[in-house]
């Protein structure tokens, strides 16, 4: 039960923080957050594997050197040496989140960002 | 109990780890800002899966870019009136 209650705290600051609903819409807002709960609670989606997630990761690398974007392609690499230091067992997690939600880095990222 | 010092060194490293993730979510170019990415951090850490949380995500961005079309209508509707 607490668990759920925290859960619900989280995707309620997370509705929030993506969409731009006004607070006083809040039929609206319960209707996003019942839907974002759903989603998080029921899913088909199997456990990380982490060995994915790295060759993934090595293989993004290559493409950013491949077409010439050697410059990201270093910066990329030297972020997840720095994140080596931070390592625990959620990390594979994020990463893998993080790269559910790349959008097209090798053409749209800028460095000056 | 953890000694004071222990935690803030704990939170420190914490907050280290986000800014690494933070920078690698930016060359990653996944449009997130740091309060929406220790917010996902934190669900990850409570065991939500990652990419049902990614999906959820992209749900809500789709929600919100529909809302933003609303108002803007919404707004030049009033402003073609007056």
């Amino acid at each position: 039960m607490a668990y759920l209650a925290q859960l619900v705290g989280l995707v309620e600051e997370l509705v929030e923080a993506v969409t731009v609903i006004p607070p006083t819409d809040r039929k609206k807002t319960l209707a996003c957050r019942e839907s974002a709960l759903r989603g998080i609670r029921h899913h088909s989606y199997l456990r990380t594997n982490q060995f994915e997630v790295d060759d993934q990761l090595k293989g993004l690398e290559e493409r950013f050197r491949v077409i010439g974007r050697d410059p990201l392609a270093d910066a990329f690499s030297q972020r997840l040496d720095a994140l080596e230091g931070h390592r625990n067992k959620y990390t594979p997690d994020v990463l893998r989140f993080l790269l559910e939600l790349s959008d097209q880095p090798a053409q749209n990222t800028k460095l000056g960002d | 109990m953890p000694a004071p010092d222990d935690r803030t060194e704990k939170q420190q490293a914490a907050q280290q780890a986000v800014d690494i993730l933070h920078e690698i979510s930016t060359l990653l170019n996944c449009h997130l800002d740091r309060r929406t990415l220790s917010i996902c951090i934190s669900m990850i850490e409570n065991g939500v899966n990652p990419e049902a949380l990614a999906a959820v995500v992209k749900e809500l961005r789709k929600e919100g870019q529909i809302d933003a079309a609303a108002a803007a209508a919404a707004a030049s509707t009033t402003a073609r009136r007056r």
